[in-house]
Order: structure tokens, then C-alpha cells, then sequence
């Protein structure tokens, strides 16, 4: 927790809160209090939204579900049951949870389930939950049901008071959770699963705990949420409940304040309520959920990270015209109209496109990257050891297409194992085998004596396989150096994220991107990329590590430049599997070489003798350049 | 007897669900554009039948004159902006959500929020009837049946059989292929958003043949269309058919055997299961990724 956080937060519900509390000697009008009760559920209902759908970016259609639970919960136990009030609070976060686990056990359990999908069954949710009320009018009594105001200390005030300031209970706990998850691992987890999911997990994210995680937290909130909002709304009934506009209200707030930022919600909730109360008090009521469609859509369209972002890219602009624009519209009208015209100022001003782009950091490169290559020495006759990979008979068919066929394979510690073969071999196949993103149809891979059928992807990653992608896939919203972090921070042994960053210098020293760890990976070229996949794989500490092609696309300096970090990397004492077509590199680096042929091992040996047998010439060039 | 011609009806009325569905599983599957918007056209068809057919006192079935051009712009013009936008999948979930929205709210603020149905004397149809033996079957369904079977099954062959369709599948398989084949993925895809929006125009008509208005029928087609779309198998027209009677005939069904308020719910759960056990669809063959 930053300071300023540490001061501010607790200044600003402090502040909120005597605005209740001394409502009369402030004279504070109550009609104020109320919008701020409306805009402390919807604060409390977007951070919900928010943490998983803005964190780790699963959309989700479903926030009515939780609204509606908690506010049945409360409506059937306190209003028709007279169960104490406090209680049907926690009856609604414990059965939102129990949905939450439901729905994270089925969509998240789904490897082949993709966010689209993920938002369509979320949509489906309030629409059972609906008609599963609808069914069983012993629920509701059929026709809804009246919440009377429960008992409360005198001193508050009145029930509007009590609302309120449960309401700022509620939505603080909720951004304060929302805070403390977006800065701790599990807000890098999930961004990390926001840019490229099965990358985090291949680095040692558990994935799908960190989406239950946030999936429980936002169902909680939600649920305990919905339960103030039937005390708010004193009438609980189907149709007024499960309705599509509490997603549609709860998403464009996140877009409009931006997504993934804790306070992002926040922001949006401030207009979007302001908005709506300032259009019905001039009679446009009707004209509400178009502005917010329309508003929903050119968000996305235009800043698609939300105004906060952009807010905190020049504050003192957008806080001028804020003030200078309600100021000049206070003075004859209604303040807050004024506020609103002020907020929406700020918010243009904000939008409006940067001028330049912030100068990128200075790209200089290292003076002993630009000497020439050395002249390679034949790989160095390193003391082969233990086996580190096994695999025995190993099949995957995808479908009816047979993959890889029969394939055994070792790799022991200090090899430099070659993996080449015509397109469509299975080489990449294996290299997924062999990380744990795909499981064999039949036989046994076993790594440094774990057996992979038995681990989760990211547990294959703590066993010590490392992978680098064919197509680098960085995590697009992280630095270089962060990049890197996330790999030793989710690593065999956890490390908080100050000792990730630092220990992040090592890996990109190795490959030579130290001068440009500050910067955001779509400033990096091909090859710089494929350099950042090697460092954020050997940030793992991995005891092998499998280059999927890692040269593919560079020119020849750059291939150079890639041999010698590869070298450096074998050196340190990492096994490496390399899958190349350029048989110059094979040749320079591996000590062994593996050859497939539609998916199957057509030779396995010492370089040169592998490399003029006939079997592979011919698999290689065909028939006819043999004879 | 009275489950028989509810199975019976519920296979009619899933023809009208297959064709809703036709076109949101299409632009899914080629143009990768969740167009939850088409429920809008869908709903402006349907407002566009009956403003026509009452102020005009034309036969709705030639309100299609005017609906089915209109929609057919419509959605092609929405397409060459998403195109020109260059609009992601996830993206275009939530752009087609606002608009959705600001569709059904423009309906109501033109039309109201109350029930509208067309009056009997413009709509011809609504109170005849087919008797077969013992069974009863509505003209509006029955039509509503066969023109839903024409289209999709006219569609499914222009896509099998002819250059276009080809095209369109080689753009759906791999964009820069097909590309590189000299295939304009713009003006086609804005020509195949423009087809599906007059099959919304189409549906839209079909709709109000039977059923009184209301702007937020939209959102109650959301469940119905998409469990259709899923179990169908995201592009494939002749499963989205399937599908659609499948469903038509579970609801309709689980309403007479059960309640009917049971059948959203048995409804869902099928599509629950069906997405954890066949996540490509009911009716697709092969091909497991």
C-alpha cells in the first residue's frame, strides 16, 4: 500500500462520511445523500464487475445475477421472514459465492472455453435465476415483495442516513479489496491472463485458482450489494431485478473509467450516475439508456482504456477546465449541473487525442552488441549428465490427424538437443508435449523425474521446463522488465514483485535487452521480442528450455547476435531443446540432433553423422537428390 | 395427444428461432462479429411490419418491400464500419450491446413499452389455421416454418455450391490465406452482413405475424437465439436448423409436461451441458479442437 493511498483513502470515506453524519449542521441536503446512496451501490456493483472483468478480462454479462440474489435473499429471509437484517447480508454473500463457484467450476474448468463463450453463459445466469423466481412463487409470494426499513441506531439519523453510510461501507470495502488485489500478484496474475493466458500459465501462474479467486471476491461484493439495494429500493420483483441494464450500467461505468485500474470504476460511476440524474431532471429520462448505448460504443471505439487514464495523463489541464467550466455554469444554475458540465469538460479535455506520444526511452544500443559475432567455436564438449527428460513412446493424435507417432526421446543435463524435420513433422507438437500445454494421447514424459500427466501446466513450469513461443507473445500491458518479473515472481520459489524486478536484470542482461527493460514490448523489433521470450523463459529458472523456433524471421546478424545469447544461456547450465530449420544453426549448436518425419523419429544422433544419413537427406530433399 | 401437438408446434416454432439464430451464428462463424445488435434488427423488422401493415393496410407480407431493403443496408453498413474500424471479436460484443440497447430504446420512446399487435383486419393470418386429422397448426407458424426452411437451406446451398460461398468459407477458415487469393474480405463481408440483416428483416415480419410487441422482447430472444447458435455449432447453418427445432421442441414440450415456466430453465441447463460436453456444437462433426 502506497502512502498516499494509505492517507487519502481513509480521508476520503472519512470525509463521505460526515457528510451524513453532520448532515444537518453542514445542512447538506438529503436529496444530495441520496444520489451520493445511488452512486455508492453502483460504485460497489462496478468494482465487482470490474475485478474480473476488468482485471483479467472475461466479460462478464452477468452482474444482475448478483445483484439479484442478494437482494432476494434479504427481500424473502428480513421482509417476508423477519430474519434479522445483518444476517440475510451474509446469506447473500455466501449463496453468491456458492454461484460464483458453480460458474467458475464450469467455465473455467473448460480449456477450449474462450472469453466470448465465457460472456454468453454469464448472460445466460440472471435469466435462469429469473426464471427459476418466476417458477417457485413460494419464493416470492408471486408478486413481489414490500422490504420494510429495518431497526437501526437512533443516532444515525434517518434511514436515509443508515442507507447511506452502509452503502459507504460497503463500496469502501469494495474498492479497498479492489486496490489491495490490483496491486499485489494477483492483479499481475490476471493481467497476465488478461494479454495471454496459456503463456502465463506456461511460466507457473495457476491460472484457474486466480480466476476463482477473483470470480468468489467479485460474487461477494456483488451480493452484498444487492442486498442493501432492496432496503434502497423498499420493492424486490422479478422483472425489476434480474434486468439487462444492471450490466449494461456496471460495463460502461468500467469502460468509461477504465478497466483496469482500480479507481477506474470509480470515475465512471461519478459521471454515468450524475448523467442519468441530471438527463431525468429535465425531463429526457427516456433518452438515458440511448446516451448510454451511444456512450458505451464510442468508448470502446475511441478509448477503449478509459477516461481515468487518460485523466491522470495531464490532471492539471482537465482539473482547470473542470473548474473553470463549473464555475462559469454555477453561477445561474443548479450546482450540479454545474459539477456534471465540469466533469464532462474534463473528461472531453481528457479524451481529446495526445498531441505527441511520450518520447520512447532512449533505444542506445550496448557497444559490445554492435562487434561483430565471435567466430563461433564448435559447441564445447560439455559434460553430459543425469536425463533430465524422458519421453517413452509418446503419441498425440488431434483428432484424426496423427500428430506424433511412437516417439521416445531423452534429453540429459548440458545438452544442446537439435530438433529439426520438414513442416508438419509434429516439432511443435512435441515442444507442447513436453511443457505441459498438451497432454500425450499415449505414452510417458517424465521431467527431472516428475511425471507430466500428473502436474497442471504451471506446475510443469515449477518442474523446470521453460518454452519460448514461435510468435513472441508478450504480455502487451507490462514492461520488458516486468515481463521478465512475472516469470521469477510465479516461479518455483514465489518472490514478491520489488526482489522480481530486481532479480529481472539478470535474464535481460543475458540476452542484452538491459537498455531497453523500461520499455513496452510493441517498441520492441522482431528480433528483440524473440530475445525478451528467451529472457522471460530463463527468468523461470528452468532446467530445460525449449526454443520453439526462436531465430525464425532474423537476418544473419541477428542470427549471430541469437546464437551467441543461446550460448550463454547453455553455458549457465541450462539444457536446451532447439527446434530451427536453419540446419548452419543446428549444426553450430546442438551436440545432438533429433530428426522427425511426419511424426515420427527418423534419426537421433551426433550432428554430422545424422545430418548425411540417407533416411534424413531424402526426407529432407526428396528421393531423387539422393540417388 | 396434447404433447404430441405441443412437440409438433414447438418444431414449427423452432424454424422462427433457426432463422433469428441463422444470422447471428453466420457473422459469428465468417466475419467474427458477435452481433448482438441483429436482435435489434430483428426488433425493427418487426416494428417496420406493423407500422407499415396498420398505417397502410398492406398484407404484411409486403411490408417486405420495405423492411427487407432497409435492414439489408443496415447490416451492411454496420459491417463496413466494423470493418473500417477494424473491430475485434470481444469488441464487437460490447459496441453490438450498445447499440442493441439504444435500438430498443429508440423503439419505445417511438412506439411505447406497451403491447402492440397488429389489428385483424390487416393481418390475415393470425386467426387461420391448418387442421390435420387432430392436430391444429396456425397459419402464422406455419409460414413462419417454411420461409425460415427456404432461407436457411437456400443459404446453406449458396454457400456450398457457389463461388461466393466458397469464398466466404476460405475468408471464415484463414483470412490472409484467402486473401492472398485474391478474395476482398471487405465487400464481401459487408454483402454477408447486408444478406443477414434481411433475414432479420424476414424474421422480424414472421415474428409479429403472431405475437403481440414490445421493445424488450429483444432481450427475451437473447436466451432462446444463443442456445440455438451454440448448439448449432458457431456457422453452420444446416446444425443452426437442427438446433433450432431441437430447442423449439424441448421448450414447448417441457411447457406442457411441466409448466411453463420450467422451459427457460430446462432450456439453459441443456445449453450448459451442452457447452461442457460438446463445446463445437450438437450437430458438427469431426474436427475436436
Amino acid at each position: 500500500m502506497t502512502r498516499r493511498f494509505a492517507i487519502g483513502f481513509p480521508l476520503v470515506v472519512a470525509v463521505l462520511a460526515c457528510l451524513s453524519l453532520y448532515r444537518v449542521t453542514l445542512g447538506f441536503p438529503l436529496f444530495y445523500l441520496a444520489l451520493l446512496t445511488l452512486m455508492l451501490f453502483w460504485v460497489t456493483q462496478a468494482t465487482s464487475w470490474n475485478i474480473l472483468s476488468g482485471y483479467s478480462g472475461y466479460f462478464s454479462f452477468g452482474q444482475a445475477a448478483y445483484v439479484g440474489i442478494g437482494a432476494y435473499s434479504t427481500a424473502v429471509l428480513f421482509g417476508r421472514h423477519g430474519v434479522n437484517f445483518y444476517v440475510t447480508i451474509l446469506v447473500a454473500a455466501g449463496l453468491s459465492a456458492v454461484l460464483a463457484l458453480a460458474v467458475g467450476a464450469i467455465a473455467f474448468r473448460l480449456r477450449s472455453l474462450r472469453g466470448e463463450i465465457f460472456a454468453l453463459l454469464t448472460l445466460a445466469v440472471p435469466f435462469i435465476l429469473a426464471a427459476l423466481a418466476r417458477i417457485n412463487s413460494s419464493i416470492d409470494g408471486g408478486q413481489g415483495i414490500i422490504v420494510s426499513v429495518p431497526p437501526f441506531p437512533a443516532g444515525l439519523g434517518l434511514f436515509q442516513d443508515f442507507l447511506y453510510l452502509l452503502n459507504l461501507l460497503v463500496a469502501a470495502v469494495a474498492v479497498l479489496v479492489a486496490y489491495l488485489m490490483r496491486k499485489s500478484r494477483f492483479g499481475w496474475a490476471l493481467a497476465g491472463v488478461r494479454d495471454a493466458e496459456d503463456v502465463a500459465e506456461g511460466l507457473g501462474v495457476p491460472t484457474f485458482r486466480y480466476k476463482m479467486l477473483a470470480l468468489l471476491a467479485s460474487a461477494v461484493i456483488g451480493g452484498v450489494g444487492g442486498s442493501l439495494f432492496a432496503l434502497q429500493i423498499g420493492f424486490v420483483a422479478v422483472d425489476s431485478i434480474f434486468h439487462l441494464t444492471v450490466p449494461l450500467f456496471v460495463i460502461v461505468m468500467s469502460v468509461l473509467g477504465g478497466r483496469t485500474h482500480w479507481l477506474g470504476p470509480v470515475v465512471g460511476v461519478v459521471l454515468v450516475v450524475l448523467l442519468q440524474d441530471r438527463l431525468t431532471a429535465s425531463g429526457l429520462g427516456e433518452w438515458q439508456l440511448i446516451v448510454l448505448g451511444a456512450v458505451l460504443v464510442l468508448l470502446v471505439l475511441l478509448a477503449p482504456e478509459g477516461v481515468y487514464a487518460r485523466l491522470r495523463a495531464r490532471p492539471l489541464v482537465a482539473l482547470v477546465t473542470a473548474a473553470v467550466v463549473a464555475a462559469a455554469v454555477w453561477l445561474p444554475g443548479e450546482p450540479l449541473d454545474a459539477i456534471l458540465v465540469g466533469l464532462l469538460a474534463a473528461t472531453a479535455v481528457a479524451l481529446l487525442p495526445l498531441r505527441a506520444a511520450p518520447p520512447a526511452p532512449v533505444v542506445a544500443e550496448p557497444a559490445e552488441q554492435a562487434a561483430p559475432a565471435p567466430v563461433a567455436p564448435p559447441a564445447e564438449p560439455v559434460g553430459v549428465g543425469e536425463v533430465l527428460v524422458e519421453c517413452r513412446n509418446v503419441a498425440r493424435y488431434f483428432g484424426g490427424v496423427r500428430a506424433l507417432e511412437d516417439v521416445s526421446l531423452t534429453v540429459r543435463e548440458g545438452e544442446i538437443v537439435g530438433l529439426v524435420g520438414p513442416n508438419g513433422s509434429g516439432k511443435t507438437t512435441l515442444v507442447g508435449l513436453l511443457s505441459g500445454s498438451l497432454r500425450p494421447t499415449r505414452g510417458s514424459i517424465h521431467v527431472a523425474g516428475n511425471d507430466l500427466a500428473k502436474l497442471p501446466p504451471h506446475r510443469v513450469a515449477h518442474a523446470g521446463v521453460a518454452r519460448t513461443y514461435q510468435i513472441p507473445r508478450p504480455f502487451t500491458s507490462m514492461t520488458v522488465r516486468d515481463n521478465v518479473a512475472m516469470a521469477i515472481m510465479f516461479g518455483r520459489s514465489p518472490r514478491s514483485l520489488a526482489t522480481a524486478r530486481r532479480d529481472a536484470a539478470g535474464p535481460l542482461d543475458v540476452v542484452g535487452l538491459g537498455h531497453l527493460a523500461d520499455a513496452y514490448p510493441d517498441k520492441l523489433n522482431l528480433h528483440q521480442r524473440q530475445l525478451l521470450e528467451i529472457a522471460r523463459a530463463l527468468a523461470a529458472d528452468p532446467k530445460v528450455l525449449l526454443l520453439d523456433e526462436a531465430l525464425a524471421g532474423l537476418n544473419p546478424a541477428e542470427i549471430d547476435n541469437a546464437v551467441e545469447v543461446i550460448r550463454r544461456v547453455h553455458r549457465s547450465g541450462v539444457s536446451i531443446v532447439i527446434v530451427e530449420h536453419l540446419l548452419r544453426v543446428v549444426n553450430q549448436l546442438a551436440t545432438r540432433i533429433v530428426v522427425l518425419d511426419r511424426g515420427t523419429r527418423l534419426a537421433d544422433g551426433d550432428p554430422r553423422e545424422v545430418l548425411t544419413d540417407p533416411a534424413v537427406v531424402r526426407a529432407y530433399l526428396g528421393k531423387r537428390a539422393h540417388a | 395427444m396434447t404433447t404430441i401437438q405441443a412437440a409438433l408446434s414447438g418444431i414449427l416454432l423452432g424454424g422462427l428461432y433457426a432463422l433469428m439464430a441463422a444470422g447471428v451464428s453466420v457473422t459469428w462463424g465468417v466475419l467474427r462479429i458477435i452481433n448482438l445488435a441483429h436482435f435489434g434488427m430483428i426488433l425493427l423488422g418487426a416494428y417496420l411490419t406493423f407500422e407499415l401493415a396498420t398505417a397502410w393496410r398492406v398484407n404484411p407480407l409486403v411490408t417486405l418491400v420495405v423492411s427487407v431493403p432497409a435492414m439489408f443496408v443496415l447490416g451492411g453498413a454496420l459491417q463496413w464500419a466494423f470493418d473500417y474500424l477494424r473491430v475485434s471479436e470481444l469488441n464487437s460484443l460490447l459496441i453490438t450491446f450498445g447499440l442493441l440497447i439504444v435500438v430498443v430504446q429508440s423503439v419505445s420512446n417511438v412506439w411505447s413499452a406497451d403491447f402492440q399487435r397488429m389489428a385483424a383486419e390487416v393481418n390475415p393470418y393470425a386467426t387461420e389455421s391448418v387442421r390435420v386429422g387432430r392436430f391444429v397448426f396456425p397459419v402464422p407458424t406455419l409460414l413462419a416454418f417454411a420461409i425460415a426452411l427456404l432461407v436457411i437451406l437456400g443459404a446453406h446451398l449458396v454457400l456450398r455450391r457457389t463461388f461466393i460461398g466458397r469464398a466466404l468459407r476460405a475468408y471464415a477458415e484463414d483470412r490472409p490465406i484467402a486473401a492472398a487469393f485474391g478474395i476482398d474480405h471487405r465487400r464481401i463481408g459487408v454483402l454477408l452482413a447486408a444478406v443477414t440483416g434481411a433475414t432479420a428483416a424476414v424474421a422480424g415480419m414472421l415474428f409479429s405475424l403472431a405475437n403481440a410487441l414490445t421493445p424488450a422482447t429483444a432481450f427475451e430472444w437473447f436466451g432462446t437465439v444463443f442456445a440455438v447458435v451454440i448448439l448449432g455449432g458457431i456457422g453452420h447453418l444446416v446444425g443452426t436448423l437442427a438446433a433450432g427445432v431441437l430447442v423449439g421442441l424441448l421448450s414447448s414440450v417441457v411447457s406442457v409436461v411441466l409448466s411453463p415456466a420450467t422451459a427457460p430453465f430446462v432450456l439453459f441447463s441443456a445449453i450448459v451441458l451442452a457447452l461442457i460436453l460438446r463445446p463445437q456444437g450438437l450437430f458438427t462433426v469431426g474436427a475436436t479442437r
